[in-house]
């Protein structure tokens, strides 16, 4: 086996200086659902692996409005908590029971697309993201996070240490379309937060996963809501607005074709079920 | 009075039903033994490509690296898993030798003191490919200038000097003639992975007494055995094949894939050896069940029988042929369907392309046939417009019917079976359909 | 390349072993303690075929390292099979044909008592969802989660004696 060590640091500062130590050497990882399957096939060949299961990132809380989860809190912890249900729902979304033991928050902003289906949810709630290095502590908006694909605002000597999810007032609705109901790739995500229980629509967020290098806001769709009352009209400008701004791609669980075609169905179900106020249906 | 029956007709329990349950079944792969090898196989990372140089330098100096094989290890390299019934020509290689042919082929066998080793190694061979161009659609490989995957130069397997499986009865194009109308269809059917949960593996391991051992997840163990011993040149009684319970095959382990290679090996270590397929290798490597393209074109009357049909079929068999052409004679006896059609013509080929080689699935041959036939009866009905039960009653084949073959039918039952099938889902048949029967015609309703 | 001493419990006995670095746990169940009931399907998380509990919580032995249970407590088919006769899940399959080839067996049954010990009267729909990570090529379902029910049943109707 090409890996000479694998550290399970007890601590933040020993996980930091184990990082500055093995430098981009080090293969950082938390559930190990993405790393441990290349590991395992070979295609990814290691010489130094941490660990992050013992660091201590696994603290859930709420204090003033916010809900801060450590960056190893796991799916199955995510999908208990009863504070924000668009994140409950999100991590239900994903994996299977097993999976959800295992993997993390924190590692589903660095899950490949079609993945990060919980990335996207953050995304919508405009949460913000908790980075700790060599230079202590700095605070990212999920909306500068990501930079491209598998590219991401995370300095060589960062780690990901939590999330900050302002508690959503308004509404909010998920809805993850894959090839089947559970445990499968998403063809399209779509995560919605809008502003307001009722009424005239006065902010909105729409967040996509699947149809882009990662998951993207889409800025279009959203100014196509505010000012409406979530009418048919509305509804299907936001989703042709969002059809034409997503970067779909192909893969072998869709064409760029179809998930083009899909994601003006799943934005548009996605709004008629915040309309309806149905949204806590799962599809 | 007859003796009181103790199995039949009572529910009884399988007896390999408690290994399971408490795990204690023993698969292929949960076997281990005292200084076992594993081997894993460097592949063709392109699709079509001749293959110039391996270069195994870096390879050595993985720690636990023991020793690799390459096709001038292999006694017999070049072989065909159906030569034993009679196909030619040999074709496939064990290890390639200066072509590789789609994307996966087995190039060089690593053997190490464990998998993570014999990973790296793999990972540190170095390969010197030339890419030549690539055909992955049947229609494409049978035009003039596509690129020629055999060694003999055609992209079609010969039937006795013919480049597909033909089917003749009377004359089809006199039925078009004839014929109220022509339906026509094509069908186009995926590759399907035949997926099972435990992948194909086995562990070949040298016995005192000079034979080799070779446990293995095979679903054909005496054909895997017979392969085994004309690759290596070795006489039957030299190797000794155990099997045991399959985790799954579903014909995805009847291709004599991995026994010849890991017995090899284990004959030139003297240890015993074991190659798994990991996941990637089954679903990306394994035969698969072919990809088919069928034309149909049916001459049709209005009062719904069919008086001619042409079938023009395509199999992908991908890079290799292994059980193909097999399924491509098969396909071509069964693709008319169970109907008395009295003009019938079926071409079925057989293509090469770069694609992962196809091979058995259930039922192949006939199933993605039935497929594209049922689907073309319904579209009959549609035109000539009748229900699809009627169309069917109508040209169903009874005894004495001449099959597009050319044996009569015998035992014909798909009248009673289409009338018991309405019963069981509650749907009326009108009465005329109800009093039909298999029996030979008589003179009155006219030879078929 | 240092190799490190983990210990942890493997139903009721504690285990020690000596792995390589980032060794997983299936590896070490399967290749040095010889308790192959749990399979490998595809070491990549997709088939469950793996599944074990730890602290009761199913978890997909091919990815989880094994330092990372030291001290804790790991439950597989072996430990779950009783001494005795058969655990009611095991009862329930065997009676409900719950199997065909029998290899996505193992990783079903470990599932379906997470489950029970967590729910024990789960709906059809709830087995359904739980048992999503668990791929089976052979059965259809059907029997599978008909048998989880037919277990859950015998399990409540709180049979003297019986383990769980």
């Amino acid at each position: 086996m090409t890996v000479r060590s694998y550290f399970l640091p007890p601590s933040l500062p020993e996980a930091l200086a184990l990082l500055e130590t093995h430098g981009p050497e080090l293969l950082v990882m938390a559930g190990g659902t993405v790393a441990m399957p290349l590991i395992n096939e070979g295609i990814s060949l290691p010489e130094v692996v941490m660990g992050l299961r013992r660091t201590g990132l696994d603290r859930i809380e709420q204090a003033d409005g916010t809900l801060r989860i450590g960056a190893t809190v796991t799916l199955t912890r995510l999908l208990e908590q009863r504070a924000v249900p668009l994140l409950a729902e999100a991590a239900r979304n994903t994996g299977s029971w097993a999976v959800r033991n295992m993997a993390t928050v924190g590692g589903n902003l660095f899950t490949p697309p079609p993945g990060g289906d919980v990335a996207v949810a953050l995304l919508a709630l405009d949460a913000s993201v908790t980075l700790a290095g060599s230079r202590g502590e700095r605070v990212v908006p999920m909306a500068d996070f990501f930079t491209g694909f598998l590219a991401t605002r995370l300095a060589a000597d960062e780690l990901l240490v939590g999330l900050s999810v302002p508690i959503p007032g308004g509404r909010t609705a998920f809805t993850k379309f894959g090839r089947k109901h559970a445990n499968t790739p998403a063809v399209v995500t779509v995560a919605v937060h809008v502003a307001g229980d009722a009424g005239t629509v006065t902010d909105a967020r729409i967040a996509l996963g699947a149809v882009g290098p990662h998951p993207v806001r889409a800025r279009r769709a959203e100014r196509a809501l505010v000012g409406t009352d979530l009418d048919a009209d509305a509804i299907a400008a936001a989703a042709a607005a969002a059809t034409d701004e997503c970067e779909p791609f192909t893969d072998a669980i869709a064409t760029d074709w179809y998930r083009r075609r899909m994601v003006g169905v799943i934005v548009a179900r996605t709004l008629e079920r915040l309309a309806d106020g149905t949204a806590g249906a799962g599809r | 009075m007859s003796a009181p029956l103790n199995v039949v007709g009572r529910s009884v329990d399988r007896s390999d039903g408690i290994g399971h349950v408490t795990g204690r079944t023993l698969y292929t792969g949960d076997r281990t033994f005292p200084g076992m090898l594993h081997l894993r196989m460097v592949r063709s990372p392109v699709h079509h490509a001749r293959l110039r140089g391996i270069d195994l330098s870096a390879a050595e100096r993985v720690p636990g690296f023991v020793r690799a094989l390459t096709a001038g290890d292999v006694p017999h390299n070049r072989y065909t898993i159906l030569s034993l019934i009679g196909v030619e020509p040999e074709e496939e290689f064990v290890l390639a030798e200066d072509r590789v042919r789609f994307k996966g082929e087995a190039i060089a066998a690593v053997l190490a003191e464990t998998e993570e080793a014999a990973l790296e190694a793999v990972s540190k061979v170095r390969l010197d490919l030339e890419e030549l161009p690539a055909v992955f659609d049947v229609e494409e490989a049978l035009r003039p200038g596509a690129p020629v995957v055999t060694h003999w130069g055609s992209n079609t397997f010969m039937y006795e000097g013919h480049p597909c499986r033909r089917v003749r009865l009377g004359d089809v194009e006199a039925g078009f003639a004839q014929a109220d109308h022509i339906v026509e269809g094509v069908y186009n059917t995926s590759p399907i992975e035949q997926a099972p949960i435990e992948t194909t593996g086995c562990i070949a391991v040298p016995e005192a007494n000079g034979r080799y051992t070779v446990y293995t997840n095979t679903q054909a163990l005496y054909f895997s055995l017979d392969n085994t011993a004309i690759i290596l040149q070795v006489p039957g009684n030299r190797l000794h094949f155990v099997g045991g319970t399959v985790g799954g095959g579903f014909g995805g382990k009847v291709d004599v894939i991995v026994e010849p290679i890991a017995t090899l090996a284990a004959m030139r270590t003297n240890r015993p050896v074991r190659y798994v397929y990991s996941r990637s290798e089954e679903m990306q490597v394994s035969s698969t069940r072919s990809a088919w393209r069928i034309y149909f074109k049916d001459g049709v009357m209005n009062d719904g029988r069919i008086i001619a049909r042409k079938v023009t079929s395509y199999a992908d068999s991908g890079a290799y042929s292994r059980q193909t052409p097999y399924s491509l004679t098969k396909h071509a006896a069964n693709v008319g369907g169970p109907y008395a059609i009295p003009n019938v013509s079926i071409d079925a080929y057989c293509v090469y392309t770069n694609r992962q080689p196809s091979s058995a699935m259930r039922g192949f041959g006939v199933t993605m046939g039935s497929f594209a036939l049922e689907v073309q009866m319904d579209k009959i009905a549609e035109v000539v417009g009748l229900d699809p039960w009627t169309i069917r009653f109508l040209n169903a084949y009874r005894n004495g019917d001449l099959k597009p073959h050319r044996k009569p039918a015998e035992d014909a039952t798909l009248i009673e079976t289409m009338q018991a099938a309405a019963a069981l889902v509650g749907h009326e048949l009108p009465a005329e359909l109800l009093a039909m029967t298999s029996a030979p015609r008589t003179d009155r309703e006219g030879g078929r | 390349m240092a190799s490190t001493i983990v210990t942890f419990e493997l139903g009721d006995r504690e285990v020690e072993v000596m792995v390589r670095p980032l060794t997983t746990l299936q590896a070490v169940l399967r290749g040095q303690l010889g308790a192959t009931a749990t399979k490998e399907g595809c070491r990549q998380g997709g088939c469950g075929s793996c599944t074990v509990l730890v602290d009761g919580a199913p978890v997909l032995s091919c990815l989880l390292p094994v330092e990372d249970v030291a001290g804790r407590r790991v439950t597989t088919l072996e430990t779950v099979t009783p001494s005795e006769g058969l655990h009611p899940i095991q009862q329930a399959f065997l009676d409900a044909n719950a199997y065909q080839c029998g290899y996505c067996t193992p990783g079903m049954v470990m599932l379906a008592k997470a489950l029970l010990d967590h729910d024990p009267d789960p709906g059809e729909e709830t087995i359904a969802q739980a048992l999503t990570g668990n791929v089976c090529r052979c059965t259809g379902y059907r029997p599978i989660i008909e048998a989880v029910g037919t277990a859950a049943d015998a399990l409540r109707d709180g049979d003297a004696g019986q383990p769980r």
